[in-house]
This record gives C-alpha cells, structure tokens and sequence, in this order.
C-alpha cells in the first residue's frame, strides 16, 4: 500500500437528522437541551439544535477506520470544534496524509458543511502493522 | 465584574480529581452507540469505536460553580490517544481530573475555558486511553 503526503483519503459524507441527534443523546448521555430542544437552542443564541461535537467526532473517527481498516492502529485522535452544525445539511468529512514517518501516519481530518466552511478541524496518527 | 469570584473558585479546583468510575463495555450499549453514530462496520459489535468512551463514563465532571459563567456550554475539542483496544466485556475505570481553568475575552465577549483530562483503566490495570476535552462557558 503506497502512503504519500499530500494523498487524500475517501471522503464520508454524512446526513445528520434531529432523530440522530436524539439518537445519540441517548446513546452518550449528553441530554444538554441544545441538541434537541428548538426553544431552548435559540434562547442560548444559536439557530436551532446543532449538532453534538461528539457526533462530528465520530463522523470523523468513521472517515479514519472506514479508510484504515484492519491494516493498522488508531493511536491518536483530535479535533476542535470552530462552528456549528444544524440537522437536515449534509456533513462531508475529509482527510489527507501529512505525513509519513516508516509505519506512522500522521493524517488531517476535518468536517465541512455545504457550504465548504471547516466546521470541524482535526488530526489522527495511525500505525501501520508491520 | 460578577462572573470573577466564579472563575477563581473554579481554577482552586485544578488538579482535582473526582471519584473514578466504573462501567462495562456491554455489547446492547455498544450497539446502541453504533446505530447513533451511524457507522455499521461490524467491527464494532465487539470492539469499541475511537469515541465510544466518552459514552461509557462521562468524560468531564459537573462544575456547578461554572453555570454561574455565561450562558450555555459549549465543546471546543477532544483528544483521544488510544493504548489498547476496548471491548465488549471491559470493565473500564475512568479518571477525570480538572486541568486547567482560564478566560478568553474575544470579538465577541467573554469565555471560559476548562479543560479535563480523564485516563481510561482496563480491569487488568493497564490504561487503554486518555480523553483530554475542552468545555467553553460562552
């Protein structure tokens, strides 16, 4: 498998609906308000419910073991969160290769709404399996 | 300015940590999670995927003191650094420690940033990953 700087990896396009935000409150735990209550989302000055930095979290996991699979390790994962996410707009995650060190691989990662905007910025170090 | 006192009484408290907590990886949880994010490789009926721990136990600890800052919370970010892996029958231990409180006045007023640090311990005693995550006060 030939692993070069610069390569992007396949993008993960996710479709995110105010039933998955409900879904993975449940899931996590997280029944902050602004997740899933209208009312209360904008009483806090946002447009509506946004979307869980954990979720675009593991959108953003998915985009790096989908492309990884079984031929190494996750050792390290992060990601920042610069602006909000809204249901019902598609959420694209991509990545690409930074850097190439024998058997790890330093990848950016990042989630961008439809408009192209970076809303989600990140990074993950793989080892290959020898 | 009111909000002061609050942020002093919360940096006192870096350094700090809670009572670990304990939970079981369980394969019905697992999924649960799995159906949420939406990632269906079957890897996961057995293994944990990279953020499943911030659902086992929670990844940060409740600040009461900090709800006397701002409005409403947000996350700024997570690292994961991940040692071995998680699964299903793993009776995992965490630790969160508060380390770090500051403000940040920008463009658009005042934040506060609290940053925790949490150490994910396996039943054998061996850590299988760290959290650190950043909770804003806006």
């Amino acid at each position: 498998m030939t692993m070069q700087v610069g390569q992007e990896i396949p993008a993960l396009v996710k479709h995110p609906t105010t039933r998955q935000l409900v879904q993975y409150a449940g899931a996590q735990g997280d029944f902050y308000e602004i997740h899933y209550d209208q009312d209360f989302a904008r009483s806090v000055a946002l447009p509506g419910v946004i979307l869980h930095g954990l979720l675009k979290a593991a959108f953003l996991g998915q985009l790096v073991t989908d492309w990884l699979g079984e031929r190494g390790t996750l050792k390290s994962f992060e990601v920042s969160y610069r602006g909000i996410d809204v249901p019902g707009r598609p959420y694209r995650c991509r990545g690409k290769i930074v850097k190439v060190d024998g058997p790890k691989i330093e990848l950016e990662v990042w989630g961008e709404d439809p408009d192209g905007n970076r809303t989600t910025a990140g990074s993950a170090t793989v080892l290959l399996n020898e | 300015m009111a909000t002061t006192s609050a942020v002093d009484r919360l940096r006192s408290r870096i350094g700090h940590t809670v009572a670990p907590i304990s939970a079981t990886v369980e394969a019905g949880h697992l999924k649960r999670f799995t159906e949420a994010i939406g990632d269906p490789n079957p890897r996961w009926n057995t293994e944990a995927p990279p953020t499943y721990l911030v659902a086992l136990v929670p990844a940060s600890m409740h600040l009461a003191e900090a709800e006397e800052y701002g409005k409403g919370w947000l996350n700024g970010g997570n690292r994961f650094e991940y040692v071995e892996p998680v699964r299903v029958g793993d009776r995992i231990t965490a630790t969160a420690r508060v380390a770090d409180v500051y403000e940040k006045t920008g463009s658009s007023g005042s934040l506060l940033f609290i940053i925790f640090e949490t150490d994910y311990v396996n039943q054998h005693g061996r850590t299988v990953a760290r959290l650190r995550g950043t909770a804003i006060r806006r």
